[in-house]
């Protein structure tokens, strides 16, 4: 195997290594906070709990941030946490290529995110 | 303590976050039989009753498991036997029953993602390169999808099954051999090949084609709340020469991208249910990791033929309702 290959190929490593580490640990925040959501709410039955149909995701991060933590603001978190490891995974990807210098792809998976930030926006945006 | 508020001043606080917000969704867990919605109004605001019972909740997480293990098995993933049970078992709407499948496709590909990044079988860049399709797809699909009526989508959605089983029956037919690499590709791969213990260099074909199938396979993505592997595996791997393995383990890393591109359209229209989303990308997650597990285990031509015949069953069943 000619060197450079064995060069990039440890440089990728380590990019793949630590995308897949991300990635994990996304999931297990995520799936630790809708366990929690579930549990609380299924150990009080007789609970009622109100919230916006669709909160909007500053409203969101508000309520965590003010410590609270009724079932329905936790099992939302979890599942927005786990809607944004994606985009961990291709901002991990943009840094990977930008460490290994292959500026086409940082360009491409640029392209991508970008493509997901229209899409955020667009979302908030229709949520007036 | 919450719960004690709640509790306590239930009505109260009710009718204070009436005042407060235009739109209200209740939830409550109660022994019933099934999900129920109940819209209820006062003087100026309306607001939404969502009933969680118990044996609902316990069905949804058994359900999505199953759906889960057997998508593993059969490299469907999860939504393809999830949003049917969701729909036509548990009585959930189509938009919803979708945006969870959106989300139990996002768990599951970041899920074997991760294991599938440290073994080294995904071709980042190729996956990247064919995100910009998918991606772009997926958000026209999920815009679309928002204005389309529920039996539009349960129409489209049966078309897909019927699709999807004549792929699979494509599938089992097809004979294993050796597969053939080309080397004569642009975007060179490779990775490490455990039952023939060398590594697998390959080069990838006919890009162009395979970014244009990759945003139909998005726009199905978004529109529909699947991830779309099933129909980009085979081109990855018949149209662009990708070596089976490289190709299953990029599509898989592809589709929580993809997925992504639509699960926050689905969110902003308020067709995320937390309860049933939760729930059920809980049970498929689960059920997911326990089918990678048992997939050497079981005989998976037998098992295609069943599926394949069931889904084209629930098609027709999904098609008359």
């Amino acid at each position: 195997m000619p060197d450079f290959i064995s060069i990039s190929n440890n440089v990728r490593h380590d990019a793949e290594r630590w995308t897949g580490r991300v990635l994990r640990i996304g999931v297990w925040v995520s799936a630790s906070l809708m366990i929690a959501g579930l549990l609380i709410a299924a150990m009080y039955p007789s609970t009622i709990v109100v919230f916006s149909s669709n909160p909007t995701l500053g409203n969101l991060v508000m309520r965590m941030l003010s410590g609270s933590f009724d079932p329905v603001t936790l099992m939302f978190a979890g599942l927005v946490f786990l809607m944004f490891t994606p985009i961990l995974r291709v901002i991990t990807a943009v840094v990977g290529f930008g460490v290994e210098r292959d500026w086409r792809f940082v360009f491409v998976s640029s392209v991508v995110l970008l493509l997901l930030a229209c899409e955020i926006v667009y979302s908030i945006f229709i949520k007036g | 303590m919450i719960n004690k508020r709640y509790n306590k001043k239930n009505i109260f606080f009710l009718r204070q976050l009436i005042v407060e917000h235009r739109q209200l969704m209740v939830y409550s867990f109660e022994t019933l039989t099934s999900f129920s919605y109940h819209r209820s109004a006062d003087k100026h605001n309306y607001y939404t009753e969502f009933r969680v019972p118990i044996i609902s909740f316990i069905s949804l997480l058994f359900g999505g498991f199953v759906a889960g293990t057997f998508g593993a098995l059969l490299g469907l993933g999860g939504g393809v036997l999830l949003i049917p049970f969701l729909v036509m078992v548990l009585g959930v709407p189509m938009h919803q029953a979708i945006a969870t499948s959106i989300i139990a496709v996002i768990a599951t590909s970041s899920a074997g993602a991760a294991m599938n990044l440290e073994r080294r079988t995904v071709h980042i860049r190729l996956g990247m390169l064919l995100e910009i399709a998918t991606v772009t797809g997926a958000i026209l699909g999920g815009i679309t999808a928002n204005y389309l009526s529920a039996s539009v989508l349960a129409k489209l959605f049966s078309g897909l099954l019927f699709l999807v089983a004549l792929v699979m029956i494509w599938r089992a037919r097809q004979h294993t051999g050796q597969e053939p690499i080309y080397t004569d590709g642009t975007l060179p791969g490779s990775f490490y090949d455990d039952a023939n213990r060398k590594i697998v260099h390959y080069t990838v074909k006919k890009i162009p084609v395979a970014m244009l199938i990759s945003i139909v396979a998005g726009n199905v993505s978004g529109l529909l709340g699947v991830g779309g592997g099933i129909f980009k595996v085979p081109v990855m791997h018949i149209l662009s020469g990708i070596p089976m393995k490289a190709a299953t383990a990029t599509s898989n890393f592809m589709i929580g991208v993809t997925a992504a591109a639509s699960a926050f359209i689905y969110f902003a229209h308020g067709h995320l249910n937390p309860f049933i989303a939760s729930t059920a990308a809980l049970g498929v997650l689960a059920g997911s990791m326990t089918g990678v597990r048992i997939s050497r285990r079981i005989h998976g031509k037998v098992l295609t033929w069943i599926f394949a015949l069931a889904l084209l069953g629930i098609s027709i069943q999904l098609y008359l309702r």
